[in-house]
């Protein structure tokens, strides 16, 4: 119809006021993570440099522990993104934890099918979570809500029946060897932790078997898959279309209709991807740890629900960004983690969450009116 | 103006005050306690009061550090934040073995010395290569329990288990009904952690099963709202009441006879004694032979007072 | 002026819509010329939105024929629709204020670029080209990642509108675009549908102000419960005869009496 790359105008405008680049810096989701995280670190360099926070053990622990917030951050980050929520998520890890239990050992199939079916399980249970909240049009608050206590349930139900407790270990001997196990469950990079022990680097086994061999002996595959997940979620919300119609469903669901987005099926893929995530949490963490539980993730779905909003999302949906929910996941491993490192009373631990969480809340609003020129 | 500075004031060294105590009192020898209780479970602040003790009786530095939620697998990653802040020992509980079993080797092997208490075995702790196990073995406990309630003519029981995720616990339960010589069966109560929830449940179990003459609880959590059932439908001090575990509802339920007996595990000890021995085993090298057996010890109506005095502090 | 000789571009044909026992729509015939404005009045409840909504494919008609470039068609959802040509801006609902302009001016319809095999939004080309066609309109970005938040409603509805002809629009729809809106903002508007009408395009305008009708409108069709009053052309009707229609003649006739001809 029109060929707009012909037209030569210029491309500025002397009736426009420039924006000062600070004032356009501050318009970015992910600035309360960014400045957040150097708060944090500086926090933690001045309080706890010498407590073994930054040594390689400690920088282990801490990341580990972020990457699990932000594998099951970046599933919430572009549910909430898209306008909803997933209170089910908590519930869904320990769920998917016990089917693998189930699965591998009660039933003895090989761990590869088991992980697979476990997938397709709870990426279907996500779906009917989508398919209610989007046909009935209730709030997704109260539908998975009811699948936080449904799959609770199930997870101390069904070990109970079958196995008469609540804990069925043994997952680490039935994934033994097992290809599928190991990306969920192994380690790599293990010569050059092995290099870096020799060279005297990093601290190693002083007794036991592993005498003379590094602490930390390789990256586990739950930080390969968070950085995995968060790249994913980045490239699939900014740089493709789909990311536009999520962003689109969450801003205003009818709008987006109206222009011709496919809103039920974007929000129903969202709550699929969300239990994707649920799942890849809970199937590095049998994996690792060979046991699953029945109260396993436990609040996790606040804990992630959490790290979204620190890293500047939108309850309200239509605003936010993946990096930012990384972030946010990161600054919440890291003082949860460095509280205990800095030697502060572990019940404080909430009280400082909880002003992160009002800070980041008054900040992300600010940044709302900002952007839309409310006044 | 000025008052709202001073409480600004004030209110800021309320919040650092915790960093700066421990910054100032660098002592030289630092123990570690990770449970794996939730914030909710009141019980545990026995232990925090015992470590506490036995860290100022012996000079050293002591930290208690849990789960929130009670998340065994968040408890692995403290017990492996506690081994990369490298104290001088920790001292855990051995709540799920398959996934504390890692951490606290890993720990072992960097040279940290590490006492079980509270959950786990005497085999588990030295499976891990723990120095020793310091508590009371579940199943044998509810063995003894079943055996005395049984001298004492129970003979079809109610089980409320307040802790169905942690199975150490439910096996109490299972050593209760080999003491009784009956099978568990359906005897075990999930009750969940909800006072009215667990009231009511139980009320509702014993209307039903009239010919139950005998409840075990598994702790404060799940005995006081029990005694609050039996008050409301007149069993109290009619059925036998036995739980585990002391606390302040059930010494006065002792004294009012609406409870036979409270197992008392002594927590106290279970937190000062690892104190203790870390403390010389570092200064002098000397380690008791054994494990140590907290308990089980009966608390019936005798010789209450100093249980009474000491109810959720150190008893 | 729109060229009478030619063919319709859209014709409904005695459009009959009932929802259970209540009758929305009781045969509705109108007619659009490519390059015509065409205004559709009504008071509120008159059936106007269904009306649309049928047009733009959201309902399906009870019984009626809808015939669009001389074919009958039959819209199973609004996307077959818009792909035919028909675009709708609503009244409130087109635009999401977080988004920038550019994501808005191309949601539903992002370009892509493919790269290593996967479709990645051209977000080079979305920028290019929202810039250029709000210059077009007359509205000056502070950049394409200005978000529409910070625009007027005016601008709004003029951004909603470009971006319906920019994707090849044969018919649009304006839903009451300027009932919510200002003086000012509402002859920016006007002057929009006046120079997407001259690029050929037809439109249908949804208004209950007989004012701002007559500033566009070529002919005037007015609906009043469920049905058609009669189609006016531009010039062979008063501003009053058409508040009188719409209001349902008499009724007015006698209201007005007792008002002393305020309305």
């Amino acid at each position: 119809m029109t060929d707009a790359s012909k037209t030569d105008a210029p491309d500025t405008d002397e009736r426009v006021k420039e924006m000062s680049s600070f004032r356009r810096s501050l318009i970015r989701p992910e600035l309360g993570g960014m400045v957040g995280t150097i708060a944090v670190f500086v926090f933690f360099l001045l309080f706890a440099f010498d407590s073994g926070m930054f040594n390689s053990q400690g920088v282990m622990n801490w990341s580990i522990v972020s990457a699990q917030f932000m594998i099951i951050a970046v599933g919430a980050c572009l549910l909430m993104i898209a306008g909803e929520f997933d209170l089910s998520v908590g519930s869904m890890i320990g769920f998917a934890g016990m089917m693998i239990a189930v699965f591998g050992v009660v039933l003895g199939w090989p761990m590869w099918i088991t992980i697979i079916i476990t997938f397709a399980i709870c990426i279907a249970i996500g779906a009917v979570n989508g398919y209610i909240v989007v046909k009935t049009g209730l709030p997704s608050f109260i539908v998975t809500l009811a699948f936080l206590f449904i799959l609770r349930g199930f997870t101390i139900y069904i070990p109970q029946t079958l196995e008469n407790k609540t804990i069925i270990g043994g997952i680490r001997d039935a994934a033994e060897g097992d290809w599928l196990g190991a990306i969920f469950g192994g380690k790599i990079g293990g010569g050059l932790f092995e290099m870096l022990g020799n060279a005297g680097v990093i601290a190693t086994f002083e007794r036991g078997s592993r005498m003379g061999e590094p602490v930390v002996d390789g990256i586990p595959m739950m930080i390969i898959w968070a950085i995995a997940l968060i790249v994913f979620g980045h490239v699939l919300l900014t740089k493709t279309r789909f990311g536009n119609w999520i962003f689109a469903a969450g801003g205003d669901s009818e709008a987006a209709r109206n222009s011709g987005v496919p809103v039920n099926r974007v929000k129903i893929l969202m709550f699929m991807f969300t239990a994707f995530c649920a799942t890849v949490f809970a199937t590095c963490q049998v994996m690792e740890f060979g046991s699953a539980g029945a109260d396993r993730g436990l609040l996790k779905e606040f804990e992630a629900i959490i790290a979204v909003v620190i890293g500047g999302a939108l309850l309200t949906g239509g605003y936010g960004s993946v990096l930012g929910a990384a972030l946010g996941a990161l600054i919440f491993g890291v003082v949860q983690q460095g509280l205990f490192f800095a030697g502060v009373e572990s019940s404080l631990f909430r009280v400082f969450l909880g002003l992160i969480l009002l800070g980041a809340v008054i900040l992300n609003t600010y940044i709302r009116r900002m952007i839309t020129g409310e006044r | 103006m000025k008052n709202l500075i001073t409480s600004l004031v004030i209110g800021a060294a309320v919040l650092t005050a915790p960093v700066a105590a421990t910054a100032a009192g660098h002592s030289e020898l630092k123990y570690v306690l990770v449970s794996h209780a939730p914030d909710s479970d009141s019980w545990w602040n026995t232990i925090k009061n015992g470590i506490a003790l036995a860290g100022e009786q012996m000079g050293v530095e002591v930290e208690y550090r849990n789960p929130p939620t009670g998340d065994i697998a968040d408890m692995a990653r403290i017990i492996e934040q506690a081994a990369a802040s490298a104290p001088d020992g920790i001292i855990t509980t051995l709540a799920d073995f398959d996934v504390l079993a890692g951490p606290i080797r890993a720990a072992v092997d960097q040279g940290i010395d590490v006492i079980i208490m509270n959950t786990g075995t005497p085999e588990q702790a030295r499976e891990v290569g723990a120095l020793m196990y310091v508590g009371q073995p579940e199943y044998d406990a509810g063995l003894a329990a079943g055996i005395r309630a049984k001298g004492e003519g129970v003979t079809n029981f109610l089980c409320v288990n307040h802790a169905i995720q942690q199975p150490t616990v439910g096996e109490r339960c299972r050593g209760y009904a080999d003491g009784l010589g009956v099978e568990l069966g359906n005897s075990m109560m999930d009750s969940g952690t909800d006072p009215a929830e667990i009231k009511n449940k139980v009320l509702a179990y014993l209307s039903a099963n009239p010919d139950v003459d005998g409840i075990l609880t598994l702790g404060p959590v799940s005995a006081d709202p029990t005694i609050a059932a039996l008050q409301e439908n007149g069993m109290a001090g009619d059925i036998h009441f036995g739980t585990f575990d002391l606390g302040e509802e059930i010494v006065n339920g002792i004294k009012d006879g609406t409870i036979a007996w409270g197992i008392d595990q002594q927590p106290f000890l279970q937190a000062y004694m690892p104190v203790v021995i870390l403390t010389n085993w570092d200064r002098y090298g000397v380690l008791p032979g054994n494990n140590i057996n907290s308990g089980p010890g009966f608390v019936t109506a005798n010789g209450l007072t100093k249980v009474e005095e000491f109810a959720g502090e150190y008893r | 002026m729109a060229d009478q000789s030619k063919t319709p571009i859209i014709q409904m044909k005695n459009i009959e819509k009932h929802f259970g026992a209540v009758i929305a729509l009781a045969g509705v015939s109108l007619d659009v010329f490519p390059g015509e404005c065409h205004c559709l009045l009504g008071d509120n409840g008159a059936g106007k939105s269904t009306f649309i909504k049928t047009m733009s494919g959201v309902h399906k008609p009870t019984k009626g024929e809808i015939i669009f470039e001389g074919r009958p068609m039959d819209f199973e959802t609004p996307r077959d629709a818009m792909d035919a040509g028909i675009a709708t801006v609503h009244q409130h609902l087109a635009m999401i204020p977080l988004m920038s302009v550019a994501r808005n001016f191309f949601m539903g319809n992002e370009p892509v670029k493919k790269i290593a095999g996967i479709n990645f939004l051209d977000q080079t080309k979305a920028d290019q080209v929202t810039m250029d066609e709000m210059r077009k309109m007359g509205i000056n970005l502070r950049g394409p990642d200005q978000a529409v938040g910070t625009l007027s409603g005016g601008e709004r509805q003029t951004v909603a509108i470009s971006r319906a002809v920019y994707f090849g629009a044969k018919v649009l729809i304006l839903d009451e675009p300027t009932s919510a809106l200002g003086v000012r903002q509402t002859s920016n508007v006007l002057a929009t549908v006046d120079k997407v009408r001259k690029q050929g395009v037809a439109v249908v305008f949804i208004t209950h102000n007989v004012r701002h009708a007559m500033a566009v409108g070529d002919r005037f069709t007015v609906l009043n419960r469920g049905q058609t009053l009669g189609t006016a052309v531009r010039g062979e009707i008063s501003p009053d005869e058409l508040q009188d229609m719409m209001a349902g003649g008499q009724e007015m006739a006698t209201l007005e009496g007792s008002l002393g001809g305020t309305v």
